[in-house]
This record gives structure tokens, C-alpha cells and sequence, in this order.
């Protein structure tokens, strides 16, 4: 199994849950995030004075896959939440070693 | 009117042979008398026998009113302590003799028939004639005649006159007016006592503690609330057993004294302690105890009356009370019927930092159903009241929240009843719909005064909005649609389309607070669901929202209703992405729409060619728009369009065409359209100045042509406009004349360079100075901020001028102190090198640095 995490635009959330869907992967979690990656934010300039705007508003999406469907994973949350610009987000992916269902108990595999 | 003043010319002719009605009076004036006297002997010429005394003086006055042949319309009012039957044995037998009509021949027989008998057998009579109509208005200046009048009792005559001038007088105005004198007063009386009650000789009448502080403290309960004295420090029966005590003490002092002799001197304590019957071997004793009782009781008195001043309720309006428990109704029967005054109380407690109290929203609740909207808010100052009820500040949702408890509001605005307890079900609202929609205000309110550092810009925006309360109006009407299962934005303008109709706001408030309900979900959806890092979508959501007052209000309204949807709905996160959103569209509308022009085909513009009047002709109108930013189809109607492209007809170089109107009480709008030259922005601001015009908001607008139109909003402190009937044309001249060179506007200023364009003294802000050649493809655009002051228009233009720069457009806004004026520039048809900007940004800091 792996773990996919994904730093994405806030605006991608939906595409990237759609695109996911479509490989039958449902269970992901959501999370409101700041922070930046090389571009480090940028300078805002409001009535003559600059502020700076070092963390971004970002998604974080985190899905755990079986590794056979990984790849089509990534790849289908890379191509949802692309726009070509600075600021797209990343994806992070670490392998899971163990998972267990709360409700039953249940080890999965 | 006639007043005691003039009752000397009956007096100068009274009747000087004995005669029997005299006789009959003297009588019956001597037996009451006796009968006092004997009550006063025994110790008990307390208030049993004052009121049996003054029952007897009725009785006398009543037999001289009947002798006296009085005409139809007049009734005799005992007045004061004669009023309270008091009346003591020197006493003066205060009256008022009103009359229904006005006083002739036949009025005046009776007044002598009446008064002179009177005076012949001796009785001091202060006597007060008044035509009824007199009472239409207050006499303000006489505070002692106006308690007096409270305790007015009919004593003879036609009692519906009586009740006519009840109506009259009794209003919550008076009472309000009387209780303030009353308070004044007590203050000089007791400064006279050196303000102690443990006076050695005190005066039974008026020391602190005596009679008038009584009658004082059962006048400050009649007047705020008649049951004040029974929750007051005092057991009632205490206040009236001390009443009792002074009465008979002072019995005592007018027989032994025989005359209207008030102070308890020694001498007088003995004699007093004897008639009183007090115990003890030795007059010391006696008198000991006589005064111990009297300090007794002076000190319920007082404490009574030191309670009935700190609890009674305050006036704080019309028929409205402060009380330790909220805003009263100082007379709930007159509230019922005034509903349009309840409105008030809730202002009322906002204004004090208090609730309305229950007894009043029950009175509220009680009647509320008996009235429609219009009732509420019957005419301008009502509606005007109504406004500035919203304005986001402390205790607004509290109060809001209480005027929908008792249904008030929802009886005001029955639009917002339909929401009452609204139920809709989805994965995001905690609250009933009406609730949501009252915290939405709740948060605004919260914003006004947050001390949270990272919410200070968005308060900031709050805080400069010039009509808030457009805000909360459209807060409480954007979801009244939702009594409905679909589309409740469109559901929600309908409806606010009646509540603005009874409200009869004006057109552009009108348009303002519809768009904000038709679309109060726009920004969140751009804000949270669009990439707002993509110039498009900004600049998209910049041309649908077009000023920035609007996205100003706009954004707060998003913020406060995601906030009320539940407490974990706004996060910092949304905030953030809420607040970039704002600034981009913010600096969109401000720097950029420079590079937006009207072209052909032009939206919007279709529309005022079809409605084009009769003395336009179309290409006229397209002449005119063609390359002017496509804002100003957003910043003004059709009506000032057409009128500007009026103005635009046959400009010739150095002519000046302008117009003036005046838009309220204090702010006039002038357009000026003239042909674009050297120093001309500065000349024009120049020029207002040098009339002592501060600028408060305005634009400076250019086409390629080289047409310049400039329309200021501006206030006339020196009412230069408002004292002179030829201000339009002495302006237009002045104008003329600077723009083509031959008056030098530096020489009219140069009277005021120390006197009015001195900065307003007040807040100081620093001043910023920021040039920026990205933000436009064309511009390089000056962004300045500095405290407000007349003249700064004029001296940054100036600068720009003096750089050889070119004003293309400019955009002027003051917010409280601060003047935010955006510049955009050329040199030569193009935008500033490096070295020019840095140039002209130090000198124009500079320039302000010196006159801030």
C-alpha cells in the first residue's frame, strides 16, 4: 500500500477528488494548509505598501492506494491539479506498512 | 397669558366696601382655621388635618366660584402643596385659573369676582391665568411653575377642560424636561445647606431631607416609573410616617410663628417638643428627642430621594427611560400607540451599552400585531432613524436579536418573519435560518472592534465603509428567500425589492444592496473555487463588481456569512484566500482599469444609446465614451453620463464647461470638461481649494482625444456655494481664467498657504508614496497615501506636473482622515524610466513630509 499525498491549488480540490474517483478510490482526507515550496511566496501590494504573502493557502489530499493502482494515482492527481504555472503543488508518496479498519478491527492488507 | 405679574391691576381694583360674600369668606376661612389650629395644638396637624384643611379651602373657593357667575369654559386648578392637599395654615393657596378660550371682557369680571375677595379677607394667593392653547407649548423657562403643574387637582369648574390640559401637558417631552429641571434644583437647593441634612436650625421645607425633598422624590417616581418607591431603601410606610413628622412640625412653626415661617430654631424646638408632646424633665430633653426624631426622619428622606435619582430611569429619548434594568418606556399606554417610537428604544440601548427591558418588550410584544411595517417608520426621520439603527457597532445583534424575540422585526421587515425558525437541511448550517442570518451581523459587529492583529485589515475595510449600515441591511434581507426550497438569491432580491420600496432608500443604495443579495455568494465561490492566481479570474471578478466600495462591502459580507454558517467555518485558511482575492480585485479596480478602454461594440454601452434623450444624438454619445476607461460605465448612471456628454458639446482649447449639484446637505458634485493641457489637474484642485472646497472623493478620467472630464465630490466648509447666489458662475470664471493661463492659481493660494490649506489638525498619518510601472501596460501608477488636508490634491499634482508628467486618470477617496488618491501617469506618452520614478516619488514625499 501507499500513502499519496498531495499538495495541490485550493481550486483543484474537486477535479482532483473527480479524477480520483474514477479509479474507484473514494477514501481520502482533506485538509486547509499553508505553506510554500521554492517559489516562497510573493510580495502583495496593498494602498502603497507591500506586504508579504510568505505561506500560501493550499489543499493537502491524502489517499492511501493499493500499490497496483498507485501510478494511475499519481498520475491522475498530477494531471487534475496541473495549470503550468508557479504554485501547482507537489505529491509525496510513502509506503504504508500496516492498516486497520477501527469498526472491526480488521487488518488489511 | 397673563401671570401673577400682572394680577395687580384686579388688585387695584377690588371691591373695598364689606360686602356679604366677604363676610361669608371670612367665616368660612376662620372656622377652617380654628379647626387646624386645635388639630395643630393636639400635636396633630399632620397630613390628616392639612387634607381636611384643604378640603375646607375647596369647599370656600368652589361657593366663590359659583357666586362669581363663571363662564362656560374655565376651571380653577389647585396647585403645588395645595394640590397635594398640604396646605398648611400660612401656606400660600397657589392656583391656576385656565380658561378654554381666549380672555375678554366676560373672563375678567369673573377673575375679579373671584381673586379680589380673596385678597380682602387676607389669604396670599399665588395665582397663575392661562388660556388653554397656551399649553401647546412648554413653558420651558419656568421650572417651578411646571412641577408645580404636576400636582395640578380640579378644584371648581368644568373638570374636561381639566382633562384637556392633562392631555396637553402630560407628554413624555415634559416630563423629561421637568425631571432634568427638578434634578438641577435639588442640586442648587441643597448647595444652600451646604448640602447636609444635620442642619442645627434646619428648614422644615427645605433643607436636604425635608419636604421638598420628598415631594421631589415622589415626583422623580411619578415621572420615571410610580413604582420606583417600592423597591427604594425605605419601606414605604417609613417615607410616609416622615411626611407625617415634618407636616406636623411644620403646623406648629406656622402658629407659633403665625406666618409661612419654615426654619425649626432652637426657640422653636422647645415649643415645637412641647406641642408634640415629647417625654422628658427638661426642655433639652425634649428638644434632644424632637430632633433626633427629625434627623430620623430627614435621613429616610433623603436616602429615599438619593435612590429614586440614582434608579430612576434617565430620559434618554422620547417616552424612553434608563434604568438599572434597560430602556423603558417612561408611559407604556403612549408607546402602544406610538409604534413608530419603539424603534428608538432599541437605539436607544445600543447608544447606552444596555438591553431594552422585559417590561418594555412586553409592552412591544403585547401590541406589535396590531401594526404593519409603514407604521413603524411613518416618514423620512423614522426611515433615517430605522438606517442608523444598523450601523455595525456594539450591542447590534443583541438588540436585534431582542426586537425579533418580541417580533418586532419581524413585523418591520415581515420579509425576515418568513425565516423565522427556518429549518435547512445541508451538510454545512448549524443554526436556524433567521439565527444564521443575525450572526452574520453578530460578526460584523465583532469586526468593528476586533483587537485581533490579524483581522486588522479586515476591520480596517469595515471601518471605511461610508454606509455600513447598507451592509446589515443586506446581510438581514440576503437569505429571506430561503423560506423557499430553490434559487434563494433570486428569491431574496425579490423580496428586499419591498423593503426598499417602504424604505425608499435611494437608487444607488437600492442598486447597492441588491447586487450585494443577488450575488452574496459570488466571492465566495471566486475566493475558494476559482484559481485566483490567474489574472483572468480577477480581472474578471473586478469588471463584474466595478467599484470598490462595492467589493469592499462585498467582501465583509462573505466573511460575515461564511463565519455564521457554524464556528468552524471560517478558518484563517478561507480568510486568507478571501483576503488575496480582495486585494487583487482591489488593485485590479484601482491600477489597472486604465488599460481596459471603451471600444466599439462596447457592452453596456447599447443600452444608453437606446434610452439616448431627445437633445442627444447617438454618435455624440459614442464620440465622447470611445477611450475612456470602461469603469465609467460603472461609476455613473445614464443620467450623469448623458449629462457629461453634454457638457463634452463644442469644448474648444482653454474653455471650461462644468456643472453643479448639490447631493446632501453638506457635499456638492461638480464635472468639469475641458481639453487636456499642462498643469491642468493641479490648476482645477487649485482652484476648489482657493474657495476652501475639500475633496473627498473623485475622478479624473482622459481620452486619447485629449477630452478631460473630472468629477469631484467635495465639501463646502466655508459655504461659499450656499451664501452666494452667482457661486456657479464666480467659480466657472475663476476656472476659465486659471485653466487658460490667465489667472495664476499659485497667487490665489498664496493667501491660504498658512491658514486653510493648513492640514486638519487630528489624527497624522504617514505619508506612503508608491510608484508602480508593472500594474499597467500604459501607466506608471502612484499610489498615495496621506493624511487629508485642503490642498493636497492640488500640491501632489502639482509635483507630478512639475516633473513634466502627464495626469492621465486619477482616483480620489478619503476614508475618515485619510485621503487614498491613485495617480495614473505618462511622460511624454509613456510610463516613467527608473530614475524619473524615484525622482518623483522622493519629491512627492518629501512635499508631504513638510506640509503634514
Amino acid at each position: 500500500m501507499k500513502m499519496i499525498k498531495s499538495i495541490i491549488r485550493p481550486n483543484k480540490v474537486d477535479d482532483v477528488k473527480d479524477a480520483l474517483a474514477k479509479l474507484n478510490i473514494a477514501g481520502m482526507t482533506v485538509t486547509e494548509v499553508r505553506g510554500h515550496g521554492k517559489q516562497k511566496g510573493h510580495t502583495a501590494i496593498y494602498r502603497g505598501k507591500e506586504y508579504n504573502v510568505s505561506l500560501l493557502p493550499k489543499m493537502e489530499i491524502e489517499v492511501v492506494v493499493p500499490d497496483a493502482l498507485a501510478d494511475d494515482a499519481i498520475k491522475a492527481i498530477v494531471t487534475a491539479a496541473r495549470t503550468g504555472e508557479i504554485g501547482d503543488g507537489r505529491v509525496f508518496v510513502m509506503p504504508v506498512q500496516e492498516s486497520y479498519r477501527i469498526r472491526t478491527g480488521e487488518r488489511e492488507a | 397669558m397673563l401671570d401673577a405679574a400682572t394680577g395687580g391691576e384686579y388688585h387695584g381694583m377690588s371691591v373695598t366696601q364689606p360686602d356679604p360674600v366677604g363676610a361669608r369668606l371670612t367665616g368660612s376661612l376662620a372656622a377652617a382655621r380654628a379647626e387646624l389650629t386645635a388639630d395643630v395644638r393636639r400635636g396633630a396637624g399632620g397630613r390628616g388635618a392639612l387634607e381636611r384643611y384643604s378640603d375646607r379651602v375647596d369647599a370656600m373657593l368652589r361657593q366663590l366660584f359659583a357666586d362669581g357667575k363663571p363662564p362656560e369654559h374655565v376651571v380653577v386648578l389647585a396647585l403645588g402643596g395645595y394640590g397635594r392637599r398640604h396646605l398648611c395654615l400660612h401656606s400660600d393657596i397657589d392656583l391656576l385659573v385656565l380658561f378654554g378660550g381666549s380672555i375678554g371682557a366676560v373672563e375678567e369680571r369673573f377673575l375679579r369676582s373671584f381673586l379680589h375677595p380673596l385678597w380682602d379677607i387676607g389669604v396670599v394667593v399665588g395665582h397663575q391665568v392661562r388660556e388653554i392653547d397656551d399649553f401647546r407649548k412648554l413653558e420651558a423657562d419656568n421650572p417651578e411653575f411646571l412641577l408645580a403643574l404636576l400636582d395640578a387637582r380640579p378644584v371648581a369648574g368644568a373638570r374636561a377642560l381639566f382633562d384637556r390640559f392633562s392631555a396637553l401637558f402630560h407628554k413624555p417631552d415634559t416630563h423629561a424636561h421637568i425631571l432634568t429641571s427638578l434634578l438641577q434644583l435639588i442640586d442648587e437647593r441643597h448647595a444652600r445647606f451646604n448640602a447636609t441634612l444635620y442642619q442645627l436650625e434646619p428648614d422644615v421645607k427645605e433643607s436636604p431631607g425635608a419636604l421638598r425633598d420628598l415631594a421631589a422624590t415622589r415626583t422623580i417616581a411619578l415621572l420615571t416609573d410610580p413604582l420606583l418607591l417600592r423597591r427604594g431603601p425605605a419601606d414605604p410606610a417609613r417615607f410616609d410616617d416622615a411626611e407625617d413628622f415634618l407636616l406636623r412640625v411644620r403646623s406648629t412653626l406656622h402658629l407659633e410663628t403665625d406666618r409661612n415661617l419654615n426654619v425649626l430654631s432652637h426657640e422653636l424646638q422647645e415649643k415645637t417638643s412641647e406641642f408634640l408632646a415629647y417625654p422628658g424633665a427638661e426642655p433639652r430633653q425634649r428638644v434632644e428627642r424632637l430632633m433626633s426624631d427629625y434627623f430620623r426622619h430627614a435621613r429616610t428622606v433623603s436616602r429615599s430621594l438619593e435612590w429614586a435619582r440614582k434608579t430612576a430611569p434617565a430620559p434618554v429619548g422620547p417616552n424612553l427611560g434608563l434604568s438599572r434594568d434597560g430602556i423603558r418606556f417612561l408611559d407604556p399606554i403612549q408607546a402602544a400607540r406610538d409604534p413608530s417610537s419603539w424603534i428608538g428604544a432599541f437605539q436607544a440601548a445600543i447608544d447606552s451599552g444596555t438591553e431594552v427591558a422585559e417590561e418594555a418588550m412586553s409592552c412591544i410584544q403585547q401590541h406589535v400585531d396590531r401594526y404593519r411595517a409603514d407604521d413603524f417608520f411613518p416618514d423620512d426621520a423614522s426611515r433615517a432613524a430605522l438606517l442608523a439603527l444598523l450601523k455595525p457597532r456594539a450591542g447590534l445583534y443583541a438588540r436585534l436579536s431582542q426586537m425579533h424575540d418580541c417580533g418586532l422585526l419581524g413585523r418591520v421587515f415581515p420579509e425576515f418573519q418568513a425565516i423565522s425558525w427556518r429549518v435547512v437541511r445541508d451538510f454545512y448550517h448549524k443554526y436556524t435560518v433567521d439565527e444564521h442570518t443575525l450572526l452574520t451581523i453578530r460578526g460584523l459587529e465583532r469586526l468593528s472592534t476586533t483587537a485581533d492583529p490579524y483581522r486588522q485589515r479586515l476591520r480596517n475595510v469595515l471601518n471605511e465603509l461610508a454606509e455600513p449600515e447598507l451592509l446589515v441591511l443586506s446581510l438581514l434581507l440576503h437569505d429571506v428567500g430561503k423560506w423557499r426550497d430553490d434559487d434563494h438569491a433570486t428569491e431574496s432580491v425579490r423580496m428586499a425589492r419591498d423593503v426598499l420600496d417602504r424604505l425608499r432608500l435611494t437608487d444607488e443604495a437600492r442598486e447597492t444592496v441588491l447586487f450585494l443579495i443577488k450575488h452574496h455568494l459570488r466571492m465566495s465561490l471566486v475566493a475558494f473555487r476559482r484559481d485566483t492566481e490567474d489574472p483572468d479570474i480577477v480581472k474578471d471578478f473586478a469588471a463584474f463588481i466595478g467599484t470598490e466600495q462595492r467589493l469592499k462591502m462585498l467582501c465583509l459580507l462573505t466573511l460575515a456569512d461564511v463565519e455564521a454558517v457554524s464556528p468552524e467555518t471560517l478558518t484563517p485558511w478561507k480568510e486568507e484566500l478571501l483576503w488575496r482575492l480582495y486585494v487583487d480585485t482591489y488593485n485590479h479596480l484601482t491600477q489597472r482599469y486604465g488599460d481596459e478602454r471603451i471600444g466599439r461594440n462596447q457592452a453596456g454601452v447599447n443600452d444608453l444609446l437606446a434610452q439616448c434623450p431627445s437633445d442627444l444624438e447617438p454618435q455624440e454619445i459614442t464620440r465622447f465614451l470611445e477611450g475612456l476607461p470602461q469603469r465609467y460605465l460603472q461609476l455613473f448612471n445614464h443620467e450623469a453620463i448623458y449629462r457629461h456628454v453634454r457638457l463634452a458639446r463644442g469644448i474648444q482649447p482653454d474653455e471650461v464647461h462644468l456643472s453643479l449639484d448639490r447631493q446632501d446637505s453638506s457635499v456638492w458634485t461638480l464635472a468639469v470638461v475641458t481639453l487636456d493641457k499642462p498643469f491642468l489637474f493641479s490648476n482645477i484642485c487649485g482652484v476648489l481649494s482657493s474657495f476652501g472646497m475639500d475633496i473627498l472623493r473623485g475622478h479624473a478620467l482622459t481620452n486619447p482625444n485629449g477630452l478631460v472630464l473630472d468629477v469631484f465630490q467635495f465639501t463646502d466648509d466655508e459655504r461659499f456655494l450656499a451664501l452666494n447666489d452667482d457661486a456657479q458662475d464666480r467659480l466657472l470664471h475663476v476656472l476659465e481664467n486659471v485653466v487658460a493661463g490667465r489667472d495664476d492659481v499659485t497667487v490665489r493660494l498664496r493667501g491660504r498657504e498658512r491658514g486653510a490649506l493648513a492640514v486638519k489638525t487630528g489624527a497624522r498619518f504617514p505619508p506612503v508614496v508608491r510608484a508602480d510601472k508593472e500594474a499597467s501596460s500604459q501607466y506608471t501608477i502612484l499610489d498615495i497615501v496621506a493624511t487629508n488636508g485642503l490642498g493636497l490634491l492640488y500640491r501632489i499634482s502639482r509635483v507630478i506636473s512639475q516633473h513634466g508628467c502627464d495626469v492621465d486618470l486619477v482616483l480620489i477617496a478619503t476614508e475618515g482622515e485619510k485621503a487614498i488618491d491613485v495617480f495614473h501617469i505618462t511622460k511624454g506618452g509613456s510610463k516613467l524610466t527608473d530614475g524619473e520614478q524615484q525622482g518623483l516619488t522622493s519629491d512627492l514625499l518629501r512635499t508631504l513630509e513638510d506640509t503634514q
